[in-house]
Formats: C-alpha cells, sequence, structure tokens
C-alpha cells in the first residue's frame, strides 16, 4: 500500500512538473523553481539535445550588459525595453512586436498569478523564477539560475554555466531579464511619479511641444538612472516560434505545445525593438528599423554601411545539408599542448585545465556555407558560436572595440571602419565564449534534431498522398506529378542536393530517423547578378579579412572572385547568395533572404500598441520612388500562423515569385523626415546657428543605409585641402569620369558650407544623387522584391503545377 | 581683431610652450601606423605591456602632454575607473598630436590649418585660464567644473555674477558652473571595462541648475560627456567628447588623495568579474 501510494505519488509529482503550467512558482515556492517549459515545446529529445535545447531557449550569454549599456552609451542607440515588455500590453505583444509569449509568465494581477500588482514586477510579467530574481532587484547576490544547468555526462573541464546567464524570461521568448544591483528605487521613484511599477517617466518625452528640442529626449538617454532589470537576449529570440505543426489557438498567447526552438519567427520586428527608445525622426529609426517581420540586418551593429535584411530561417534536416570539401579554412583547433611561451593568439592553454588547449593552424578540410551568401564557412560549431555575439555576447570584451563609430570620419583613428576581433583573444578574456563554446556540441545536437514539418502531416492527414490528393483537386488533376518534373527540369539545378539527372529522383525521400534525404538546395555560392535578387545581403562585408568577423571566414571564402556584373564593389568573398533549401517551403513564405516577395504581413495591433507597418509598394519616378497611395497598393497581411494562413501566405508568395512581370515594386522609403540639429543654441542671450540636415520622407532607405558617406565627406575635404590630388585619384580609378567627378566634388564643396544651418545639405546634394551613389554607394540595387525570374516563362499549368508541388516539400 | 589673435597665440605658445619641453614617461606601448586598421587592438597592448604600478608612477600630468594620442590612448585602456573620485581636483587639458580638436583641426582646415591653429591656441588658452578642475560630490554622484574669473563668465552668459555657487580653491574664490551627473558607465575608446563618467546632459536635474550658463554643456548644448579612469591615487585621465565626437584630454589631481595613496576598490565594472549576477556559487 505505502508502495502503491509513493508510487502514485510520484507520477504525481511528475505530471506536475511535466506538463504546462498556467501559473509561475511563487514567492517562496523557490524549491519548485522550474523554468522548464520549453522541454514540452521540444519533448523526446535525449539529454545532450535538451541541453543544447535549453541553452539555445535561454543562454543570453552576457548579452545584457550589451543591450543595457553598450547600445544606450556606446552606439547611441536606445532600447525603450518597457514600451516592448510593459505587462499591461502583453495582448497585443506580438502583434506589435512579432515576439512570442512565454507561456509560463502572466500578468501581475491576473488570476492565478503569484504577483499581485505590477509593483512588484516594476512593470513586466511575473515568470518562473521571478521569487528568486525580484528579490534581487537592488542587491547584489543574485543566482543565476543558469549555475543549475545539467552538463550531459559531466561537467569536466567546461566552463561554469553559471557564464550562460539565463536570468528569467521576461514574458517574451528569448529576451531574459537580470536584476540590476545597481537600481536604485528612490531614484527610480523620483522620475516615475513615485511609482515603482511604471517606466513611463523613464521613457516619457521631457517636452510635448514638437517644436522644443526636448521633445526628442527621455530619461532613456540618463545612463546615470539604472533601471530595475538588466534585459539580454537568448538566440532564441529570433528563432522560437510557432511550431507550423501545432499552431496556437490565439497567437498572442501559445502554450509550449505550438512552439519550437528552431523555426525561426517569421513576424518579428527586431529591427523596431532595437531602435524602440528613438525619435521617430532619427536617422537611427529611419533607417534601421524598416526591416520587414522576421528579417534582422546583422551588420546594422557592426555598420558596414550595406543595407542586408536576412531572413531568420529555419533550422531543420541540417543532418543533410550540404558540405563543400577542400576548402582551407584557417581556425582554433584542440590540441593536447601549445609550445612554451607560444603566441596566445595562435596556441593557447586554458590556466588550471591540464589539457585543454587548441592552436589557430590552416587545414584542408570540409565545411558548411552559412549565412545567405556562405559567410560562415569555417565550420558549423563556428558558426553557432558566431551567433552570440549577432545577440551581444562578450560585446564589451571582444569585437566592440573593433566596430565602426558611425561619427569617426577621419581615416586615422580607430573604428573610422571595422577591424578583425580575435578569436584567441575573446576566448581568454570572455568566459561567456567559453561557457557556449564547450558546450556547442549539445547545441549542435539540438539543431540535428530538428526535423521537417510537412503540410500532409500540419493537416492531420494520414499519409502524404493524401496531401497529394488534395492537392491535385485545389490545383489541377496530377498536378503535384507534373509538378515534380517541372521541377526537375527547372528548380533542382540549385535546389536539389542530388547529383544531375534529376529526372528520376525522390526529392522527398526520407532516411530512417525521418530526415529528409535532400536538402532541397545545394547551398552552392551563386552570383548575386545570375540569382538577381536585391543584391546588397551578397554585398555584407563583416566577414571580409580585415573586418570583425573576418576569422568566420574561411581562406577560401576570402578568394572568392567578386561579380563583375554588377555595378557595386564585391570581391574578398562578397557577391554571392547559397542556393537555399526548399524544405518545408510552404510554412515560410514571404519569400527570398528579405521576406519581400510575396505579400507584405503585418500585425494590426489595437491601440495604445505601436503598429509599425508602413508600406513600401512604389512606382519609379523621373528621380526617385514614389509610394503608392493606400487605394493602389496590395493590402497587407494580416499575421495568420495557422496551417491555412501559412498555405494561402505561401501560394499568393509563389504566385509572384513565378510571375515577375506582376510584381508591384516594393522600395522601404522614409515614412518620416530624418531631423538632425547639433550644437550650441545660445549663449546667454545670444543665438548660434546650428548644425542641421535634413532628409526628406520618402527617400529610400537602402540606399542611404549603403552610402558610404565616410568617404564622401573625406573627399569633400580634400576637394577643399587639396583638389590637384583627389583630382589625380579619382581619375586613376575612373579614367572617364574622374575629372568631371572631382570637379562635382569641387563644386558641392564650395556649396555646402552655406547651408550647414539651413538644413538644406541634403537638398544641394540630391540632384547629384546618381553620380554620388556612382561614386561612394556600397549597394546601389533598388526593387527589394526583384530577380529570381525562374520560372517566369512557365506555361500557367507548369506554374499552378510547381505550386502543388512545392507545398509538398 | 589680428593683434588680438596674435597676442593671445604668443600667450599660448608661452604657457603651452613650458608643458612641451617635458620629455614623454618612459613606458613601453605598442606599434602603430596612421592608417585606423593599423592601430593595435587594445587587449593585444595590454597583454604585451601591462602598466605596473611602477609604469604609472612614471605618468605625470605633465609629461602625458609630449605624447601623440594613440600612446595617450594606449595608456588609458590600460587603465581601470578606479573609485569615483571625492572632493576638488585640480584640472588641466591637452590637445594631443593627431587626436581630437587638434586632428580635426588639421583634417577640416586643410590649407587654412594655420588659422585653425590659432583658434585652438586661444581656445586652449582660455579654458586653461577659466576653468580650474573639477568637484566631486561622490555622495550624490554629481560634479561641477571650477571656474574662475566669475565676471567674465557671469558677463559671457549675461547672468548675476551672485547667482554663481562657489567654491574656494587654492585661496580663490571660483563658480562652481557646469553641473553632471556621475556614475559608471561606458567608455567611447576602450570597451573592455566602465569608466567613471561625467555626463552633462541632464545637468538640469541637479540642484542649483543655471539655464543660461550650465545648458551650454547639456543637451542642447555642446552635449559634453567625459569619462574618466584613474593612473594612480589622486590622478585621474580623462577624455572630453562633444556630440559623441572625441575632443580633448584632461587630467585630474589632487594632491591629498595622491599623499593617502592606498588601494582603493573600484566602483565600477572592471570587466572581469560580472557584477550584474554577482554568481555567489558554483556548486557543481
Amino acid at each position: 500500500m505505502k508502495r502503491a501510494s509513493t508510487f502514485l505519488g510520484l507520477i504525481l509529482v511528475l505530471a506536475l512538473t511535466s506538463t504546462v503550467s498556467s501559473a509561475p512558482a511563487g514567492p517562496g515556492d523557490s524549491g519548485a523553481y522550474r523554468d522548464d517549459g520549453f522541454a514540452t515545446a521540444e519533448a523526446g529529445l535525449s539529454p545532450t539535445e535538451i541541453a543544447g535545447a535549453e541553452i539555445w531557449y535561454k543562454a543570453t550569454a552576457g548579452s545584457a550588459r550589451f543591450t543595457t549599456y553598450t547600445f544606450q552609451q556606446r552606439l547611441g542607440v536606445l532600447i525603450d525595453w518597457y514600451r516592448v515588455l510593459r505587462a499591461d500590453q502583453q495582448g497585443e505583444r506580438f502583434k506589435a512586436w512579432g515576439l512570442i509569449h512565454d507561456p509560463d509568465c502572466c500578468v501581475p494581477g491576473s488570476a492565478g498569478c503569484p504577483a499581485k500588482s505590477l509593483d512588484e514586477t516594476y512593470g513586466f510579467e511575473y515568470c518562473r523564477g521571478d521569487d528568486q530574481l525580484l528579490s534581487h532587484v537592488g542587491k547584489p547576490g543574485y543566482r543565476d539560475p543558469a549555475c543549475d544547468f545539467k552538463d550531459p555526462g559531466g561537467r569536466g573541464d567546461k566552463q561554469s554555466p553559471c557564464d550562460l546567464q539565463f536570468g528569467t524570461s521576461t514574458g517574451a521568448l528569448g529576451l531574459r531579464k537580470f536584476p540590476n544591483p545597481r537600481f536604485d528605487a528612490a531614484k527610480w521613484q523620483k522620475v516615475n511619479g513615485g511609482r515603482l511599477g511604471t517606466w513611463e517617466g523613464f521613457t516619457k518625452r521631457l517636452s510635448d511641444d514638437p517644436k522644443h528640442p526636448d521633445f526628442k529626449v527621455s530619461h532613456l538617454a540618463d545612463a546615470s538612472i539604472e533601471p530595475p532589470y538588466l534585459i539580454g537576449m537568448a538566440c532564441g529570440v529570433c528563432h522560437i516560434a510557432f511550431d507550423p505543426l501545432h499552431p496556437p489557438k490565439d497567437p498572442a498567447n501559445p502554450r509550449w505545445e505550438n512552439l519550437k526552438g528552431a523555426v525561426g519567427n517569421q513576424y518579428q520586428r527586431i529591427s523596431e525593438v532595437f531602435a524602440s527608445g528613438m525619435p521617430r525622426d532619427s536617422p537611427e529609426w529611419q533607417l534601421f528599423a524598416h526591416d520587414r517581420p522576421g528579417t534582422v540586418d546583422t551588420s546594422a551593429m557592426p555598420n558596414d554601411s550595406v543595407h542586408n535584411p536576412g531572413t531568420m530561417n529555419a533550422i531543420i534536416n541540417i543532418a543533410q545539408r550540404p558540405t563543400f570539401p577542400n576548402e582551407k579554412v584557417l581556425k582554433w583547433r584542440p590540441v593536447a599542448s601549445c609550445p612554451d611561451k607560444s603566441d596566445p593568439d595562435v596556441c593557447w592553454c586554458e590556466p588550471g585545465k591540464p589539457g585543454k588547449c587548441k592552436e589557430r593552424k590552416l587545414q584542408v578540410e570540409t565545411v558548411h556555407h552559412i549565412l545567405k551568401g556562405g559567410e560562415d564557412s569555417i565550420g558549423v560549431r563556428e558558426a553557432i558560436q558566431r551567433v552570440y555575439f549577432n545577440i551581444g555576447s562578450c560585446a564589451e570584451p571582444c569585437w566592440l572595440n573593433h566596430l565602426t563609430d558611425a561619427r569617426q570620419i577621419d581615416p586615422q583613428q580607430r573604428n573610422f571602419g571595422q577591424t578583425e576581433f580575435e578569436i584567441g583573444q575573446c576566448r581568454r578574456d570572455c568566459p561567456n565564449l567559453r561557457a557556449i563554446e564547450d558546450r556547442l556540441d549539445d547545441v549542435l545536437q539540438f539543431f540535428l534534431s530538428r526535423k521537417p514539418t510537412d503540410l500532409w502531416q500540419a493537416r492531420g492527414l494520414e499519409d502524404p498522398r493524401d496531401l497529394v490528393e488534395q492537392l491535385d483537386k485545389e490545383l489541377g488533376k496530377g498536378a503535384v506529378d507534373r509538378g515534380r518534373m517541372v521541377f526537375a527540369q527547372n528548380c533542382a539545378r540549385c535546389h536539389s542536393s542530388q547529383s544531375e539527372p534529376f529526372d528520376n529522383r525522390d526529392f522527398l525521400a526520407k532516411d530512417e530517423k525521418g530526415n529528409r534525404i535532400d536538402w532541397l538546395g545545394n547551398d552552392k555560392p551563386t552570383l548575386a547578378s545570375e540569382v538577381g535578387t536585391y543584391r546588397c545581403r551578397a554585398l555584407h562585408s563583416n566577414h571580409m579579412k580585415g573586418h570583425v568577423f573576418g576569422q568566420y571566414g574561411s581562406e577560401s571564402y576570402h578568394e572568392r572572385a567578386g561579380d563583375s556584373n554588377v555595378a557595386d564593389t564585391t570581391g574578398g568573398g562578397r557577391g554571392y547568395y547559397r542556393n537555399i533549401s526548399l524544405i518545408n517551403v510552404w510554412a515560410t513564405a514571404p519569400f527570398m533572404h528579405n521576406n519581400a516577395l510575396g505579400p507584405e504581413i503585418c500585425g494590426q495591433p489595437a491601440a495604445p500598441a505601436p503598429d509599425f507597418y508602413a508600406s513600401s509598394y512604389v512606382e519609379k519616378t523621373a528621380d526617385g520612388y514614389r509610394r503608392l497611395p493606400p487605394e493602389q497598393a496590395p493590402k497587407c497581411w494580416p499575421y495568420d500562423p495557422s496551417v491555412e494562413g501559412r498555405y494561402a501566405l505561401y501560394k499568393a508568395s509563389m504566385e509572384e515569385l513565378l510571375n515577375p512581370d506582376q510584381r508591384v515594386p516594393k522600395v522601404t522609403l522614409l515614412d518620416d523626415d530624418i531631423r538632425i540639429e547639433v550644437g550650441l543654441r545660445s549663449i546667454g542671450n545670444h543665438k548660434i546657428k546650428t548644425l542641421k540636415l535634413q532628409i526628406p520622407e520618402g527617400e529610400p532607405a537602402g540606399l542611404l543605409v549603403s552610402l558610404d558617406y565616410k568617404r564622401l565627406v573625406d573627399d569633400l575635404i580634400a576637394a577643399k585641402a587639396d583638389p590637384g590630388a583627389l583630382k589625380a585619384r579619382l581619375v586613376a580609378h575612373d579614367k572617364e569620369h574622374g575629372a568631371a567627378d572631382a570637379a562635382l566634388l569641387g563644386h558641392l564643396a564650395d556649396a555646402l558650407p552655406h547651408h550647414l544651418d539651413d538644413g538644406d545639405i541634403y537638398k544641394v546634394g540630391r540632384p547629384e544623387a546618381s553620380r554620388l551613389l556612382r561614386l561612394y554607394g556600397n549597394c546601389t540595387a533598388d526593387f527589394e522584391n526583384g530577380g529570381h525570374p525562374f520560372g517566369g516563362n512557365l506555361p500557367p499549368a507548369d506554374k499552378k503545377a510547381l505550386i502543388a508541388y512545392l507545398a509538398t516539400f | 581683431m589680428r593683434i588680438r589673435s596674435f597676442t593671445f597665440s604668443v600667450l599660448a605658445v608661452l604657457v603651452l610652450g613650458v608643458g612641451c619641453k617635458t620629455a614623454p614617461p618612459p613606458i613601453p606601448f605598442s606599434d602603430y601606423k596612421a592608417p585606423y586598421a593599423t592601430k593595435p587592438d587594445f587587449a593585444r597592448v595590454e597583454l604585451d605591456h601591462p602598466l605596473s604600478a611602477a609604469d604609472r608612477a612614471k605618468i605625470t600630468p605633465e609629461n602625458l602632454r609630449a605624447l601623440p594620442q594613440e600612446k595617450v590612448d594606449q595608456i588609458y585602456a590600460r587603465l581601470t575607473a578606479g573609485p569615483i573620485p571625492d572632493g576638488a581636483y585640480t584640472g588641466d587639458l591637452f590637445f594631443a598630436d593627431d587626436g581630437g580638436l587638434e586632428r580635426i583641426s588639421k583634417v577640416m582646415g586643410g590649407a587654412r590649418g594655420f588659422a585653425n591653429d590659432l583658434v585652438l591656441d586661444q581656445l586652449r588658452l582660455v579654458v586653461r585660464l577659466l576653468w580650474k578642475g573639477k568637484v566631486f560630490y561622490r555622495d550624490k554622484r554629481e560634479l561641477r567644473n571650477m571656474i574662475d574669473d566669475r565676471a567674465l563668465v557671469a558677463k559671457l552668459f549675461d547672468v548675476d555674477v551672485n547667482s554663481f555657487r562657489t567654491g574656494q580653491f587654492n585661496g580663490k574664490t571660483v563658480a562652481l558652473l557646469f553641473p553632471a551627473k556621475l556614475f559608471c558607465g561606458q567608455s567611447n575608446l576602450d570597451s573592455r571595462r566602465e569608466s567613471v563618467i561625467i555626463d552633462y546632459a541632464f545637468g538640469d536635474d541637479v540642484d542649483g541648475y543655471l539655464p543660461k550658463a550650465d545648458s551650454v554643456a547639456g543637451r542642447n548644448g555642446l552635449q559634453v560627456r567625459d569619462e574618466i579612469r584613474r593612473v594612480r591615487p589622486g590622478f585621474y585621465l580623462g577624455r572630453a567628447y562633444m556630440g559623441k565626437i572625441f575632443v580633448l584630454n584632461f587630467t585630474l589631481y589632487n594632491e591629498a588623495a595622491a599623499k593617502a595613496g592606498g588601494a582603493a576598490a573600484e566602483d565600477c565594472w572592471n570587466g572581469k568579474d560580472n557584477p550584474e549576477s554577482q554568481q555567489v556559487a558554483d556548486v557543481h
């Protein structure tokens, strides 16, 4: 009897701890703390895979300092975390920001929520582990839950798991919070009208008068006021999303069963999150906070002056991802020891850990090509490690000193341009890097466990043939079979990892583990001019030698020839797109690396939550672009992660893909003027002229981002200081245009100083835009949904057939 | 006007010339060339040439002025923030070769560099004559600047001279102007550890703020933000930015604190420990 009751009790405990819980552990329940909802989302994994999943979902690896201090103070970009994460607008957060709600968090005061008021949580949601965390706001001594991370197979000589830095959820998956020991409650209450549970005083503009300079200023810019939390990012912030097989009934309130960690969040507006505290007419907002949902410009922070947002694509079926042999790879590799007095940037042993040594050396080996252009090319583990830099890990000790300072226009000063950071230095100086690096195999195993999510499964069908039947019924008798032939003859050359001939290939075959045999993409680099899609992403320069992530590009990558068919500078690795996988393409529309091909999608949140959608549908004019009026522009499609919502979006996107002549051009335009005014406005009663710059609404954001303005400014200065040398340099570079270019710069150098204080600098230079872009444009591409014309000439029936067949992918 | 400029520049040469004779501090530096990409990574500089206490003892406010900007930067990057200072510190500024306003003058001035040099010399002189240093109110995390010649300053800003807060410094009454907030924060030069930040942006939050005068340094004025790191007790090396653009170096010195010595605790993040999570125990 006793055994039976013990057994029942055990079952009860297991049931309570393993099923989805609606209420996080409350104050005093620290013993019951289990932040393991992710294990429900990723059910059925091995211990190693689930360890990798936990890291992916939770590990910020030190990014909290980056997104709390560095972003704001050094990069000068303000993030309004309260605007993004405030508990009282949780219901609209997904629609506004595309962030996925953590099912284990609750709004204080709601039924069953351990926190009863927003004052208890400083305006945020209450999440698992917050009983401990909240007691350390404003105090030292917080013990990060990551310290309890269990390494499968034991800790061994791995870096302490504390350095994974989990913190607790903010309510948005992948955004994690940490108690700020520097928080001063009295200061906080003073700025927030006596309240602890709001940040409104901290974030509100200091003036309501649009003409007053304080209209653009809030205490977000006052770094002397420490917020209650530091907010960090885990990789999951961009990658956790709705399971295509089990979409939520209410996208604002998913359950763990509706979530998967490596799907890629197609709805997220991370660029708006990053600039959420900036004024609407600031360059940071107008130039960078317009990326399409589900895309992120990972080079915006390193600032390579190339406009290149790219999708957070699904990580599935990677066991079959193509590899490339015979590549020259210079990277760190494990060795038993290092010679005495080794240069630590070449060979280094971790102190106190005998035999844990690495040496940086060149070998010929087989590697994957990762990222849109295959830039990450020294190994899959290193590519995973680099993702942590994208989220801000090790920024201060390792790579921040190597970024471009947007304000530095002197080529002799540090941070004029990027420099390459040393991975070896980072390993020595950043424990967070070591904490991740020592567990990369766990994360990789998690990735390898991610299986395809097929449409037939999503529709609850018993057999793939049932889907074929449905598609044939919808798109024409025999459509799927015919589509297979069309695919083999027209698409497989790039979108199959099998070898030619393709006619009799089974593109959908699976191995015994359920993985597709065919990656449905060969991952080979294709010249951007051949694909024809918006080429700026292919011109991403962060992985070039001497640039910030140069050590993550292989020697073979660096030696790639440029694309001589495009007007912009290529080479050094740049100029290519990888032929991507089409697995589960039914679930990942809109298409292309920038999500620009297909209907625009939008959240349509209810006020007061912000609505960031701005139509990018344009028509070309004599000297630029005009945004189509609402009645002429196609409507945006509201977010719909349901199976049929994804399928409908897929079909519409395929129609656009296969009918290039019917696409309505898209160009992201400024939706407000950029207004910059700097300098002293007065001394005593004496008014002083300030430096003003105004760029009008409607100008293309991409071209402006991609303008190498530093070279332009330097040449304008040279046009005044040494016009002869400038002319000689420009003529040497371009015999045909050099002299005229020098004359143009001379003219501008004479004219612009007269407009420093009237805001018309841009207006003066604008008529010469095409010549200036030829000289200083890093990427001069225009239509964001152009290119990839393949299939455009197919007969209508074949297009339908292809749409039917690809839906089975 | 020309005569006045000439007089100013002669005075400047006289004042600054004394400093130029001082030899640079005999401490090691990493090699570099002019282009930005040749400047060595600070982490590597520190690895190859860590600054010992003996090295720091060789550095003085005077001999720093003999260094080009890159070497001043290499020193700054090898310092830690130290404790947030308290009390009055004598201040002096300097424009190192190839950095800050000095370099901006060269780059922007081009053929007119000589004229810009004159302006710089005058600025140097005026600021050095008027600016005496900084008073740190450590407990309140606030700071004010000590400004001489209150009458001239009052006239410049069109304010009543009696409206100034004042203090005694070296036996003279000085105005305490340009209030700023004091905290640990990001360095704009070296991210690897925090600096003590002196931020004028929200000086209007500080008691006794005089809008007409104090706003000059604030968020709608020159947007001044200073950062300092400690060379040794009582001696800090600072960098001044306007609108996030580096302008000049300065030193702060307090004789009493220097004599007291001691190894006061770091107040700011030193790049090694993680004060945010304060991992109290690693149970594995």
